[in-house]
């Protein structure tokens, strides 16, 4: 009895904060997501599938979203994977954790203050300046898909890198020694014995950062001039400019949905793909 | 300034790098487009943070008033002068737009003692009963002959004084000359469209707000700036949505692209095209013949303000014509208050984009409470946006 | 063979040598891993490399796996140099210490691993062909499809031997492979591998510090210390003529006297040990008179009797450990030592109690002198 009383005062805190800060949220949204406008903005009671009838008005701001959240997730993927084998496996001791605080570094600054430096960067008088210098004339990076997904690549790289550097830093070397003792070549060697094995690391990198875009907001804005709109811009506009509530619920409510689809696609994928079950380490 | 073009001075570089630690660049700046209105107000709160100890011991109003306004809109030193007189400290947070602050009051619990709403909100505060009425008698620097009523007007509502006026401006656009055929500025909103469409492909800037951005283009068909007719917003959405491919972007902070020759062709409000032409006289600041807006921004209480006597004491230190002078040094935007006019040098007195002629000046229409509140407004916004 | 123990690797070798470390060092840094190994490993023998952790085992196995390449000296593989070849592309197969299977894959493809990479690829039969045959050989006949982190200690370690034998190495190496397993699976075990290695007729080279392994399993064993070969032979010579101290400690229990050589005649060696006593020992090469030795006397080799000749003892502990019974005895000068009497002497005359007063003898080809380190 007592043992079980203790536990209760244990689990408290976090049940406290889970029901605080995300059931009671989630619930007022999903009842605000069947309400209606004020005239004034804001919310009104209502029992209405109104604000979902409504949901193509924002088909453009989804299809964004899931096409440059994957696509960002990927390229994230593809730059954070040599990059985390690198610390993991061949940097020295020194060099790796020289490497990881460069690695963390940028994370200490307001992703704000670092979306300016790329402002500057791949403004006119940053690379595109220098691209004119080597012959490459009205070459324009600002404002474009492109610097977004460059904004999202940089901003997300840390979320990605540590996953896998920790799965890769786990992975038993003598398993790649085995490998090789067998006869298999370094490519053969991480194709089917390191690659597999970072399965994990892989997923929650992915599932991290695929998560947080899925939300992402400042870097549209930021980095493509505000013509490249997430749903997560969408949301900023609904809740703060024309302060539509029932409709921005309803989007939010479509968005965690897609998100809760997406992701359970994904984890099933994963599992199918063979990591093991002990080992994924998201769930 | 030509040279301003090519490089970016060191002096240059950190005067904008400042900027941008203040949090923004200049009214209604880029918190707009993020949405982060809290994170800005954690940076403008940060600023005043090393205010001196106040000369003496505090009580009568108590140690602290909260300010809700937008970003450059005011002398820090005028705030270290008031906390200095009267022990309370002004703890600033700064905000994007009406629409945001409106949000916040709506929400409850913003916990401000004073805020600038724009003339056009006011009403729509009335309404929803989120305003405080003013009592003129705690406001013995409040000298209403002195205001000039087209910018003090909207103050009242119902023969009741919500707010005093603060400072007024127009919405117009920014040129770089150039890149104009033989260096001429434009002269209307159709050519402003017109050219982003052609010649300047890829290089116009329009605002991340629904009032201006839908206003001007309103405006190319000779339509109100305010209107909310389901036809004429229709075209409005027809050229905006023609136009956004060859946008550069969709940005209330203009600023920085402006200078570094980005963007050659931007909306902007009157305080934006003063500070770009100063700093970089080819860019000239440009009223649509057309027309476009005028606005007035005032000093309210919000409903169940924290500290009340603070507020009424920091509004009435704020009206001092003395005070207020700085004020306009500080931030350049004109004043509704003719003895503080009188105080500015005449050069300032003078100036062709703060005080446009009488002419440009009429074509002008105030937002109306209608625009800020229309859902069909925003949702075009929003559709141009995700277009 | 000489008596000393002393063993010339090529002297000793029986057939054709298969592999071999010659004038082989390995430095990491300032730390000397192994210093000038001669060794040669005869085609079909079972060797160990017995030593303590650090001695220098490990290190000579993964030069012969291509894990670590030789400071100085050459690895030859049937009589080719190999030093600078990669691990894949030598005829080695390796047992892990702690099995390294592969986690995510099962049994059956565990074993396939080496199969899949040879060039030209072998038929898809051919493989399920080896590896069923490869899962008879350890007994796991039916486990194909399981996953290994589903598999006990022992049943992980055959999936671990299949999967190096299933590619019919030249040289098949095994570091410290029971070291994970509970004694009585280990013995189990030691039996098995040593029954496999006769039947497969492959090479094996253990790495172990279990004396009672390398004895039990070994045609030869190879006794490092501190990055050097101490001595090499078989577990029978290295148990009678340890060279030195060092290798009679770690072979089997010994007693310990250390004395200085007085005198030499023929065969013997007479000693005086520290406390004034003389001892007759046999003879050891490299013993010279007035060198300072240690005296080894074997437990087995010392008999207890209630009277007669030899030095009294009274007994401090008796220990019965079924075959045999363990005593410790006390001499008055000599202090504490270890006497082992089979079961068979002790019902013949009879056990012996704690506090009982004995003599104990032996004789004096039993002693052995040897050097002190």
């Amino acid at each position: 009895m007592k043992q079980r009383t203790r536990n209760w005062l244990l689990l408290a805190p976090a049940g406290t904060w889970f029901l605080v800060m995300l059931i009671v949220p989630l619930t007022v949204v999903l009842i605000f997501s069947f309400g209606e406008r004020g005239a004034s903005g804001g919310y009104v009671p209502a029992l209405t599938l109104e604000q979902y009838a409504n949901l193509p008005a924002r088909w453009t701001a989804f299809k964004n979203t899931m096409v440059l959240a994957p696509a960002g997730t990927m390229a994230a993927l593809l730059i954070a994977y040599p990059l985390a084998y690198f610390l993991a496996v061949r940097a020295s001791p020194r060099w790796k954790t020289i490497l990881l605080v460069l690695v963390i570094v940028p994370f200490w600054t307001s992703i704000l203050i670092r979306s300016y430096a790329w402002i500057f960067l791949l403004g006119g008088r940053g690379i595109p300046a220098l691209l004119g210098w080597a012959g490459l004339e009205d070459i324009r990076l600002i404002n474009t898909p492109f610097a977004v997904l460059i904004g999202i690549i940089y901003g997300y790289l840390p979320l990605m890198v540590f996953p896998i550097f920790v799965s890769l830093d786990r992975l038993d070397k003598r398993l790649l020694e085995a490998s090789s003792d067998l006869g298999a070549r370094p490519w053969h060697t991480f194709v089917h014995v390191t690659l597999p094995l970072s399965i994990p690391g892989i997923a929650t990198g992915c599932m991290l950062v695929f998560i947080l875009l899925m939300g992402e907001f400042l870097i549209p804005a930021m980095l493509g001039g505000g013509k490249v709109f997430f749903v997560g811009n969408a949301l900023v506009d609904l809740f703060l400019q024309s302060r539509n509530w029932a409709y921005g619920s309803a989007v939010a409510v479509t968005l965690v949905v897609v998100m809760l689809v997406t992701v359970t696609a994904y984890m099933r994928l994963i599992k199918r793909l063979g990591a093991q079950r002990e080992d994924v380490a998201i769930m | 300034m030509s040279n301003n073009n090519n490089y970016i001075s060191k002096q240059k570089f950190m005067e904008e790098l400042y900027r941008y630690k203040k949090g923004s660049v200049t009214r209604r700046h880029f918190m707009n487009v993020t949405g982060l209105g809290a994170a800005s107000a954690v940076m403008g709160a940060a600023m005043p943070g090393l205010l001196p100890r106040p000369a003496f011991a505090a009580g009568d109003i108590g140690d602290r008033v909260i300010l809700a306004t937008w970003p450059n809109y005011h002398d820090p030193a005028n705030f270290d002068a008031f906390s200095e007189a009267t022990g309370a400290r002004v703890q600033v947070n700064v905000f994007g737009s009406n629409e945001e602050m409106l949000a916040k009051l709506q929400a409850g619990g913003s916990g401000w003692d004073v805020y600038v709403p724009t003339n056009y909100t006011i009403t729509t505060y009335v309404d929803l009963d989120l305003i405080e009425p003013l009592d003129t008698s705690r406001l013995p620097n409040y000298n209403a002959p002195s205001y000039d009523p087209r910018y003090a007007e909207a103050g009242s509502v119902g023969g009741k004084l919500y707010a005093v006026p603060k400072n007024w401006g127009s919405t117009g656009f920014v040129v770089n000359t150039k890149h104009t055929d033989g260096g001429q500025p434009l002269t209307t909103w159709k050519e402003f469209w017109d050219i982003t469409m052609n010649q300047f492909s890829g290089r116009t800037t329009v605002h991340d707000y629904q009032l201006t951005t839908i206003g001007n283009a309103l405006k190319y068909f000779g339509y109100s700036f305010n209107s909310i007719d389901e036809k004429e917003l229709a075209d409005a959405e027809q050229l905006l949505l023609d136009v956004k491919p060859h946008l550069f972007a969709i940005s209330s902070d203009i600023q920085p692209s402006m200078r570094s020759g980005d963007s050659w062709l931007a909306m902007a409000w009157s305080g934006d095209g003063k500070q770009l032409n100063t700093d970089m006289p080819e860019i000239a600041y440009v009223l649509g013949a057309e027309g476009g807006e005028l606005w007035s921004d005032y000093y309210a209480i919000p409903k169940g303000a924290p500290h009340m006597d603070a507020a009424y004491a920091l509004i009435n230190f704020m009206l001092d014509p003395a005070v207020n002078t700085k004020e306009v040094l500080a931030h350049g935007y004109p004043t509704a208050d003719a003895t503080t006019t009188a105080m500015l040098p005449v050069a300032l007195q003078n100036d062709p984009i703060l005080y446009p002629a009488q002419d440009l000046l009429d074509a002008l229409e105030f937002g109306a409470a209608a625009t800020l509140t229309d859902p069909n407004r925003a949702e075009l916004m929003a559709r141009f946006k995700s277009a | 063979m000489n008596s000393a123990g002393y063993i010339q690797p090529e002297a000793n070798v029986r057939q054709t040598a298969i592999a071999e470390l010659k004038g082989v060092s390995k430095h990491f840094g300032d730390v000397i891993a192994a210093q000038d190994l001669n060794l040669a490993i005869g085609e079909g023998e079972f060797l160990s490399l017995l030593g303590p952790s650090g001695c220098g085992k490990t290190t000579a196995l993964r030069m012969l796996a291509g894990f670590e390449a030789p400071t100085s000296g050459e690895v030859l593989l049937d009589g080719e140099d190999v030093s600078a070849l990669e691990p894949y592309h030598r005829p080695v197969n390796m047992v892990f210490q702690h099995y390294a299977l592969f986690p995510h894959m099962t049994v059956a493809q565990n074993i396939a691993y080496g199969l899949k990479q040879r060039r030209p690829r072998l038929p898809k039969a051919v493989i399920a062909e080896k590896v069923s045959h490869a899962l008879e050989v350890v007994r796991l006949d039916g486990y194909d499809r399981r996953r290994v982190w589903e598999l006990s200690g022992g049943q992980q370690q055959r999936v671990a031997l299949a999967r190096a034998i299933v590619n019919e190495p030249k040289l098949l190496l095994l570091d410290e492979p029971m070291a994970a397993l509970d004694r009585k699976l280990r013995k189990e075990m030691q039996l098995e591998l040593k029954t496999l290695q006769r039947k497969l007729g492959i090479t094996f080279v253990l790495v172990t510090h279990d004396q009672e392994e390398a004895l039990s399993m070994s045609d030869r064993i190879c006794i490092m210390r501190d990055g050097r070969i101490v001595q090499v032979g078989s577990p029978q010579d290295l148990y009678d003529h340890p060279s030195s101290r060092y290798v009679a400690g770690f072979v089997g229990t010994s007693n310990f006297f250390d004395g200085t050589v007085t005198a030499r005649s023929g065969n013997l060696v007479s000693v005086r040990l520290e406390n004034g006593m003389s001892v007759e020992t046999s003879r050891a090469d490299g013993i010279d008179q007035g060198q300072e030795v240690c005296i080894s006397l074997r437990p087995e080799q010392i008999r207890l009797k209630r009277s007669g000749e030899g030095v009294p003892v009274s007994v401090t502990n008796r220990i019965f450990l079924g075959e045999h019974t363990e005593y410790i005895v006390n001499h008055q000068t000599l202090g504490e030592f270890l006497v082992l009497s089979p079961r068979q002497s002790e019902l013949n005359e009879g056990q012996f109690d704690t506090g009982d007063l004995l003599v104990a003898s032996w004789e004096a080809t039993a002693a052995l002198a040897l050097d002190r380190t």
